[in-house]
């Protein structure tokens, strides 16, 4: 055993070294190459910051390091050519449901294959953070963390289901008495506060009761929560739930949904006008959400909403197994929906980026401000003919479509479509 | 979460909950005893007599039935192309009831419930990936794990209707993954069973109890389960003896399948491997430039001779494309000097995924770009694939033949592609998967061709 005299002296040693470890460093980063990873020539685009013009984007030690127009090639240790691409902060996609496994008691989402690696769709759509929608509630939340968080490449936070279970089957989302708001403030306060961002409320068969046991939730938790307000027998008022039972930041997923029964429509399905509370909901703060899905985007509600002045807060994807190869298809495909809408390109990633940060209240992702984790999509924005569907086999025709050409995670390069940051082969 | 439960009216859910509710005894009291009986009474009387009316009506409709529009879907006016029935033309296919019903020059429009125009597209029979690891689950690895892909997030939106795993269950694992992956997939899965009891979990970097390595339960396994497994796979061994190889290629033989070789046996030189296969058995992960295996180009650049006379004696190379299988040094070399692959497995898994990989259509892609012709490049990711792990039912469009079928797109521009070493090639063409068809179901459409436009 070392004495304490001995233990100081190591403990002296230790500060000279790292002392003269730290000035060379400073030394080292004063000279020559300074940045691990210089995006050249792109064109930024950067709804925080304000930024929408050709800038060039420095990296060092998967942070942003600087943003500014012509960085010398000279200064970095690997320069990128991104001309003619656009230079995004990584997507945030706000829901999706990726607690994969093979529990075979689960019947729908949790810990199921119908749920979907996060890797497998993230990276190759610009995407860095997915957001999953309370697929797991708090009894089943540790194992997703440690069988998908844990092991993704991408960032994954969740909402946490108001239910104990999360979306084991249907019929244990209907039972009341494992809504238990101050375990789930617990969990999200207490325990995990760095994963769990908000509550979910789903696939609710009655009245209000799921909704209010989340707001209880998120009230104690002070977070915000997301509502699936379908399946109700007979269907709920969605003004009532907007202009009664919602906070400002509750978010409202499938906007776009129009089914025959269960849900009610944000667009009337006659006279197909926009209802007039949804804009003074929007206006009050309430956020509104694509959750894309496999039945909730609707031409026939997103066209006319669009065309009466109303556009969605935060544009996902609701990814599964019964989404990604019908009409959703991948983050992609459902913001290049948004473009064919009309909507311009900053906007469409804006609602893809910042807006969901500050949604989830996670302030420190969706932007490329120095000094935030180098999370970054390069997308190629592609000229065609291309058609995009909805999920009732409607399709609408768009002249652009975005392909993710290069993603980074904090700082490394995780996807490379063209392999642009590789070298030449030469034989 | 949008489900189809949404598209339900309210009659029909109330329905289906008494369905529930009656079939599975919730609620179950004795009072209800007499309720259960009635109800299943009842619920038998309602099928017969369904069943006698839709045969009356069957027999009374026919002769209508088969005049008008005979086909469910017509994919008109595409480059066809089916090696097996060799054809290069433009031609349209007609399915009805999940197969292929008709191909042909002209088939007019009248005769489908279905048409869809796809003309400047490519028609080829459903894409086959020889090279998978699909038992994706919790666990960590890929057995029943974290390392292996869903099937379906990968096959259809590539144009692949059928995926081979290589070999990551044995004999004692294969019925759990038939009842976890196969069986709920929309993509068809096969599988090389692992002659290793239990597949990705044994066998790997350490000496496996040679008793477990069993000819006998392999074999038996393969005959119980031939519907599924296409041979056995040999690979991820680090020791010296021969008795996994050997026991691998006769537990093969007596199934009359072929042994997929994979990769990981440092022990053994690829000439050794190659020696001990024999015709029909395919080698993968072909121009993989690790330390752990003999490259087939030698540092001159010319393929070894011992290579070149495996491939003569029948022996298949497939890419096996995988995180580190692929290198343009050796795939470049080997093919102007004819060592082709026979097929374009993309070993697909965790780490492969989002590295120079990326999908089949990628690495076929990167092989129209080396020079190998469309045609031969649909061959080799359909029927050439279909005839290796010999199932000559799939990888054709010949009349009769599962309507398993991938519609593809050639996209020009200027495209990189890179290989396992990070080293890029560049190219001007690109295959992208339009439509794909599974049993006559469209499963994948990418641009909405067989949807309504908006109004």
């Amino acid at each position: 055993m070392k004495t304490f005299k001995e233990f100081n002296s190591c403990l002296f040693h230790y500060r000279v070294v790292s002392l003269i470890v730290l000035f060379f460093m400073a030394f080292q980063t004063l000279h020559g190459q300074e940045i691990d990873i210089l995006l050249k020539g792109g064109h930024v685009v950067d709804p925080k910051n304000k930024i929408d013009s050709k800038m060039d984007v420095a990296i060092l030690n998967g942070k942003i390091f600087r943003v500014a127009a012509n960085i010398p090639e000279s200064s970095a240790k690997k320069t990128v050519d991104v001309s003619g691409l656009y230079v995004s902060p990584g997507i945030i996609d706000m829901h999706v449901h990726v607690f994969q496994g093979t529990d075979k008691y689960s019947t729908s989402v949790a810990n199921s294959s119908r749920s979907q690696q996060a890797d497998a769709f993230s990276f190759r759509s610009g995407v860095t953070t997915m957001v999953d929608a309370g697929t797991s509630g708090w009894r089943n939340f540790r194992t997703f963390k440690a069988q998908s968080i844990d092991k993704s490449q991408t960032r994954i936070l969740a909402f946490l289901n108001v239910i104990g279970n999360g979306m084991i089957g249907r019929f244990e989302e209907q039972d009341i008495n494992d809504m238990n708001p101050e375990m789930n403030a617990y969990m999200i306060k207490k325990l995990f506060p760095e994963i769990l961002v908000g509550i979910k409320s789903a696939h609710y068969w009655g009245e209000f009761t799921s909704v209010d046991k989340a707001i209880e939730s998120g009230r104690l938790a002070d977070v915000p929560i997301m509502v699936d307000f379908g399946e109700h027998m007979p269907t709920n008022s969605i003004e009532s739930l907007f202009l009664k039972h919602f906070r400002p930041g509750d978010i409202f997923t499938h906007t776009y949904s129009e089914i025959s029964s269960g849900r009610e429509s944000i667009v009337d399905e006659k006279t197909r006008v926009l209802k007039p509370f949804v804009l003074e909901a929007q206006k009050r703060g309430v956020i509104f959400d694509v959750g894309h899905g496999g039945g909730a985007f609707s031409w026939s509600q997103a066209i006319p909403a669009y065309k009466q002045g109303f556009l969605p807060d935060v544009i996902s994807s609701d990814l599964h197994d019964q989404s990604m190869n019908a009409g959703m298809k991948d983050m992609t495909n459902v913001m290049s929906k948004f473009l064919a809408l009309g909507m311009q390109l900053k906007d469409v990633i804006e609602r893809s980026t910042w807006a969901p940060a500050k949604v989830i209240k996670r302030t420190d992702l969706g932007h490329l401000s120095v000094g935030a984790e180098a999370d970054i999509a390069v997308f190629n924005l592609r000229e065609g003919k291309f058609g995009f569907t909805d999920v009732r086999k409607v399709s609408v025709v768009g002249t652009k479509k975005l392909e993710a050409e290069l993603t980074l995670r904090a700082g490394k390069i995780m996807w490379d479509l063209n392999g642009i940051s590789g070298q030449a082969w030469k034989n | 979460m949008g489900f189809e439960w949404n598209q339900r009216t309210s009659l029909e859910k109330l329905i289906f909950l008494k369905f529930i509710i009656m079939e599975t005894n919730l609620f179950y009291t004795e009072k209800s005893r007499f309720m259960n009986y009635f109800y299943f009474e009842i619920r038998s009387r309602v099928i017969i007599s369904l069943q006698r009316v839709s045969l009356f009506l069957f027999f009374l409709l026919s002769p209508f039935l088969s005049r008008a529009q005979d086909y469910d879907l017509l994919l008109k006016g595409g480059r066809l192309i089916d090696a097996k029935n060799k054809i290069d033309a433009k031609m349209d296919v007609a399915v009805k009831d999940g197969k292929i019903s008709r191909v042909s020059a002209d088939i007019p429009v009248t005769a489908a419930k279905k048409v869809l125009n796809v003309s400047g597209l490519i028609v080829a029979p459903g894409l086959i990936n020889i090279h998978t690891h699909v038992f994706a689950g919790s666990n960590p690895g890929f057995l029943d794990g974290q390392s292996s892909q869903l099937p379906d997030a990968f096959a259809i939106r590539s144009g692949i209707t059928t995926v081979v795993d290589a070999g990551t269950t044995g004999w004692r694992t294969f019925p759990e993954f038939k009842a976890k992956v196969i069986d709920p997939s929309v993509t068809r899965v096969l599988a090389w069973i692992n002659i290793f009891e239990t597949g990705f979990s044994s066998g790997s970097g350490f000496e496996p109890d040679m008793g477990t390595v069993s000819v006998q339960k392999t074999a038996e396994t393969i005959q119980k389960y031939k519907e599924y497994i296409v041979g056995t796979r040999v690979g991820h061994y680090k020791g010296k003896s021969w008795i996994p190889f050997e026991r691998a290629s006769e537990a093969a033989k007596i199934a009359n399948t072929p042994l997929f070789v994979e990769c990981h046996m440092p022990q053994y030189t690829l000439q050794e491997q190659l020696d001990h296969m024999s015709p029909g058995d395919i080698i993968t992960h072909s121009f993989e430039n690790v330390s752990e295996r003999m490259t087939v180009v030698d540092e001159q650049g010319k393929v070894r001779p011992f290579v070149l006379d495996a491939q003569k004696r029948g022996v298949l190379f497939d890419v096996g494309h995988g995180g580190a299988g692929f290198w343009f040094n050796q795939a470049i070399p080997a093919f102007n000097q004819g060592l082709w692959p026979n097929s374009f497995g993309t070993d697909e898994h965790r780490t492969s995924m989002n590295s120079g990989m990326k999908n089949m259509l990628n690495v076929m892609s990167k092989y129209l770009n080396i020079g190998m012709s469309i045609p031969e490049v649909i061959a080799r990711g359909s029927w050439n694939a279909a005839k290796s792990i010999k199932r000559e039912d799939l990888g054709n469009l010949s009349e009769g033949s599962v309507a398993d079928i991938a519609v593809l797109s050639i996209i020009n521009g200027k495209f990189g592609f890179v290989d396992s070493g990070q080293n890029r090639i560049e190219g001007d063409r690109k295959l992208e998967a339009e439509l794909t068809v599974r049993a006559g179901r469209i499963v994948w459409d990418l641009n909405g061709l067989a949807a309504n436009t908006y109004k």
